[in-house]
């Protein structure tokens, strides 16, 4: 019997403008397990951030509920909602988005302050530790802006790790890097979850959903089918690859 | 076409900032505007009236004259000299509401044929026809009465023409504009009466002898012959003086002499003072608008970075750009100098109607308006090539690199200190922030350090005014004192001084006089003391030996003389020589007076024992009023007692607060509209950091207060710099105003009020908008962190 980390009930998300209203999201009902690599999977524009940004609690919903460890998060206020983000989740995005003015090792520091994991001693302890282990040294005294695309994103994954979040959300952690910078990322992602880290992640790049262990597929802000397979790295990566392609497939992807 | 389309497009887009220069440039035109209005018709108003009530070129004060008639005849014979009238008068103290006057009133005759004077309606809403006459026992007086005393119609006013009680007392009819005599900042005050009650009063003084109070006299309106050579090529109201002294009796019968200018001068002391004032805030307002302009045109620029790429590649100049970009600006300033100029006229005629009380004449509301004209086409033409300046960087867009999303200048410097993290995490990320992001608050820097500048350099003003005024007393009074007792008829100093000991001990005394003397050929009040030491020494020593003389530097630099130099001077006793000793500080007469020992000025004066003014310096100062009244109830007229005030002073405080007032609400709303403008800028250029924040786990209060601390962080180093600003040169800008009034002494020193105050005003406003401007940031969401599916 697995944990449940999240569970959404009935979920819409309608967006207004220009008088006219778009559903987005149509009653979804999902579950998000510890331990689990969720991915969500779908063609762009079915909804697969907005369902994401409705299970982390950083975007309202219309209708539903999303509970984290059996408590409702949208009726949350929002100072309990800023502690839960800075105790409990962790957000890895497409662009990186690391503070402008801050360095990659303050970038981390500050989650870690935020999250208020020890004392400044200690924080500056695990952020190098983190930056060893996410092999960016050399850049952490750099601004964003002066390091690559793939430092970034090591740096925007160790800024998640650093409050010891109890779930990871990626939204399209690779979308924005190169091949050779994307595999180290999933690399590092694997890493976690092998480690015990839960993580939710958007995609929409089928290698990148390998790494999963559950793929989740969105369609016209449903979901339509999940697919579930055992943890990346514990069976053969060429059936792996074409068990997830026979399904989407069938899914008509 | 496209300029239209583009201009449109562009005022739609800017129009929050827009509007914000909007209502700047409609602060600091209305400002400047109702200055030049009040200022410009002020001025012309009162040199017209004098014109037109036909006020000479100089006009002597006499006295003792027994035939008034022959030495006006005497003058006029004179080449130089056209004509010279005469106006009768009386010159006498007053009593209203139980207050004594301190300085002399001037009975003049009412004759209606002469058309000099105009008349209020009872309510001051405009002038009422001329009374044909003015019957016996009434008297029409300046408004300005209202201001010193809190006279109203239908009051008393008490003449004690001479002792054993002959008063002539007399009911007020009505208000007249005196443009000679008529405001609160000149003590000598004219009542227009009958030719009844004329006859009465001297009736009474004819039969007084001995016993006179009141005396008779008259103002001698000088008219030079403008077609005499001498004249012609400019002879001046001094040389003029000089001529009639040497060649007449004038001198011998002279209480005073004053030229159309000084009078306009002293008529337009406060106004000409205070709107010196107000010019060099509405400067600062000025400069704090271009400084958000420029704020502006650049973050608009950037923000606009793109799009103009993207003109330029569809063939658009850079000179079209740059010319919409004059002409949305322009819009938006010339929208605001013309709503400026129209509420100029309703402010204008706000300030005529309140300070009628005070200036004693209805300054002209009607917008001087080539003057006006020239000072906006003149800020016109400054922003217009502002804006200029600051467009040039458009030419350095590059479609290409635009388009690509390459931006020229990027920050790239690494700023570490304070550590992002640890304890105050808010104010050090705060001051991170502002480190990293510095130019997107020059504009808020600027600003608190010009308001701060000013608003302290007001303040210390204020400190020096004191809240009774003792600053501007000790700048008129040639030395310092608690109280002053004159007596004028058998009275001793023993018995007086004894009444003051029933109250309170008295410290310190001195013996001062002013009579009138003559220093090379011209009419000047002599402050004559016996103790010299006591002259307020701005330059040299003062007047210890009796062939010594100190002179107000007014005084030195008309005669062109300095330390050392000689003068001459005339008593009524005969005439010596002194040598400048030192330049001392006296506003009295704006600075057109001279400082003697008594014992030099005996050498050409007789010594009258009604002369001397004794001055006390008391235990207990709060016992003056008391005093004073004691004095006056027991010795009636013949003693003229007077505190260390006169009351024209609460006028200048009342001023000073509304002007305090004016520039702290002024500098509210250019505070207010610099933080939203320049908040809003920078809020939107971070939705992304704040959606990153807010990722985070920080709360909404704390990125809030993080924002505002910024903001605080930058208005106490504006402040602080403003202070120190305020503290080199306060003295020097304030001292060239006051030059203005005859005041040569002024120096500010540092108080809590002056100091403090401003910097802690503008700080918690700055912080305070800051925090409300921030307000926003509740509504950003994380969203904008979402990529684009």
């Amino acid at each position: 019997m697995k944990n449940i980390l999240i569970q959404a009930c009935q979920v819409c998300k309608t967006f207004s403008g220009n008088g006219q209203e778009t559903e987005v999201l149509k009653s979804v009902n999902t579950t998000v397990y510890k331990d689990d690599f969720t991915v969500i999977m779908g063609s762009s524009g079915t909804g697969k951030s907005t369902l994401l940004y409705a299970l982390s609690g950083m975007d309202s919903i219309t209708d539903g509920s999303v509970t984290f460890l059996g408590k409702e998060m949208h009726t949350l206020s929002e100072k309990k909602m800023s502690k839960l983000r800075a105790k409990e989740f962790g957000f890895i995005f497409q662009q990186t988005h690391l503070v402008s003015n801050l360095t990659l090792f303050e970038n981390i520091a500050v989650a870690g302050y935020a999250a208020g994991i020890g004392t400044e001693k200690e924080i500056k302890e695990k952020a190098e530790a983190l930056i060893i282990k996410m092999n960016i040294h050399n850049a952490k005294n750099r601004l964003p802006s002066q390091v690559s695309g793939g430092e970034a994103q090591r740096a925007a994954i160790a800024r998640a790790v650093i409050g010891n979040p109890k779930l990871i959300f990626a939204d399209e952690p690779t979308g924005a890097l190169n091949k050779a910078n994307s595999e180290e990322v999933l690399k590092l992602l694997t890493e976690l979850n092998n480690d015990g880290q839960s993580i939710v992640m958007v995609t929409h790049d089928i290698r990148a959903a390998l790494h999963g262990n559950r793929i989740l597929y969105l369609e016209d802000g449903k979901i339509l089918d999940e697919l579930l397979l055992i943890h990346y790295g514990q069976d053969n990566l060429k059936e792996r690859e074409g068990r997830v392609s026979r399904w989407l497939s069938s899914l008509q992807w | 076409m496209e300029i239209k389309t583009l201009l449109k497009a562009g005022l739609k887009k800017h129009m929050g900032s827009l509007t914000g220069i909007f209502v700047l440039t409609f602060l600091a035109a209305a400002a400047l505007a109702t200055v030049l209005t009040v200022w410009t018709n002020s001025n012309r108003y009162i040199r017209s009236e004098i014109e037109r009530a036909g006020f000479g070129e100089i006009t002597a004060w006499i006295s003792g004259a027994e035939d008034t008639a022959r030495l006006a005849e005497n003058m006029e014979s004179l080449s130089e000299i056209e004509r010279v009238e005469v106006q009768s008068l009386i010159y006498s103290d007053y009593m209203v509401n139980g207050q004594e006057s301190d300085s002399e009133g001037q009975l003049i005759t009412y004759i209606p044929q002469e058309h000099r004077y105009r008349f209020f309606m009872d309510n001051f809403s405009a002038y009422s026809d001329e009374p044909k006459e003015i019957l016996q026992g009434e008297v029409y007086v300046s408004p300005s009465m209202i201001s010193m005393f809190g006279v109203n119609i239908g009051d008393e006013i008490t003449f004690p023409i001479a002792r054993a009680g002959k008063n002539l007392i007399l009911t007020v009819k009505g208000f007249y504009e005196d443009p000679f005599m008529g405001s609160s900042m000149i003590g000598m005050k004219g009542f227009l009466i009958s030719e009844a009650d004329r006859a009465a009063a001297l009736s009474i003084l004819q039969n007084a002898g001995i016993n006179a109070l009141a005396r008779d006299g008259a103002m001698l309106h000088i008219f030079p012959d403008v077609n005499f050579p001498t004249v012609k090529s400019a002879l001046t109201a001094s040389e003029l003086n000089s001529l009639l002294n040497e060649q007449t009796s004038l001198a011998e019968y002279t209480e005073n002499v004053h030229s159309k200018e000084a009078v306009t001068g002293f008529m337009l002391v406060l106004e000409n003072a205070f709107c010196g004032l107000l010019i060099a805030f509405v400067v600062v307002l000025l400069f704090v608008t271009m400084v958000v302009l420029s704020h502006n045109i650049s973050a608009g620029i950037a923000a606009d970075y793109v799009n103009m790429g993207i003109l330029k590649t569809i063939g658009l100049t850079t000179g079209k750009l740059r010319l919409i970009e004059l002409l949305k600006y322009f819009i938006s300033i010339l929208s605001g100098l013309i709503v400026g100029f129209i509420a100029a006229i309703f402010l204008s005629r706000v300030i005529s109607d309140a300070t009628l009380t005070t200036t004693g004449v209805f300054i002209p509301t009607t917008p001087p308006i080539l003057c006006n004209l020239a000072a906006f086409a003149a800020l016109l033409l400054l922003l217009g090539g502002f804006i200029l300046l600051k467009t040039e960087k458009i030419r350095k867009i590059s479609p290409m690199k635009a388009i690509r999303g390459e931006v020229n200048s990027k920050n790239d410097r690494i700023i570490k200190i304070p550590a992002a993290f640890g304890k105050w995490i808010q104010l050090r990320l705060a001051f991170r922030q502002l480190a990293s992001q510095r130019k997107q608050y020059i504009g808020a820097l600027t600003t608190a350090v010009l308001l701060v500048f000013f608003a302290s350099l007001v303040s210390r003003m204020n400190t020096w005014l004191g809240s009774d005024g003792k600053g501007m007393m000790d700048a008129f009074n040639p030395a310092d004192h608690d109280i002053g007792v004159q007596s004028f008829g058998e009275l001793t100093q023993e018995e007086f001084e004894n009444t003051i000991r029933s109250y309170t001990d008295i410290t310190d005394t001195y013996m001062l006089a002013m009579p009138s003397v003559v220093v090379n050929g011209v009419d000047y009040t002599a402050n004559v003391i016996d103790q010299p030491e006591r002259f307020h020494i701005l330059e040299g020593h003062t007047a210890a030996a009796d062939n010594e003389i100190v002179l107000t530097e007014f005084v030195a630099a008309h005669f062109g003389v300095s330390i050392g130099d000689t003068v001459t001077v005339q008593g009524d006793a005969g005439s010596e020589e002194y040598v400048v000793s030192g330049i001392y500080s006296c506003a009295n007469d704006m600075g057109d007076n001279i400082g003697m020992s008594r014992e030099g000025y005996l050498k050409i004066g007789m010594n009258h024992p009604n002369l001397w003014c004794w001055h006390y310096f008391l235990a207990d100062t709060s016992q003056k009023t008391e005093i004073a009244k004691a004095l006056e109830s027991a010795y009636g007229g013949d003693i003229h007692v007077h505190e260390n005030t006169w009351p024209g002073l609460s006028g200048i405080i009342s001023a000073m607060h509304i002007l305090l007032v004016f520039m702290y609400g002024m500098v509210l709303v250019f505070i207010l509209i610099v933080t939203v403008m320049t908040g809003s800028k920078i809020l939107s250029m971070e939705q992304k950091d704040l959606g990153i924040y807010k990722a985070i786990g920080f709360q909404t209060n704390h990125l809030r207060l993080t924002f505002a601390l910024r903001f605080g962080i930058v208005s106490v180093t504006g402040s602080l710099i403003g202070t120190v600003a305020a503290g080199f040169f306060t003295n020097f800008l304030v001292s060239m105003i006051m030059k203005l009034a005859g005041i040569s002494n002024f120096t500010s020193a540092l108080s809590v009020g002056n100091t403090v105050l401003p910097v802690g005003i503008v700080v918690l406003l700055f912080t305070g908008f800051a925090y409300l401007a921030a307000g926003k940031i509740k509504k950003t969401t994380m969203t904008v962190l979402v990529s684009a599916e």
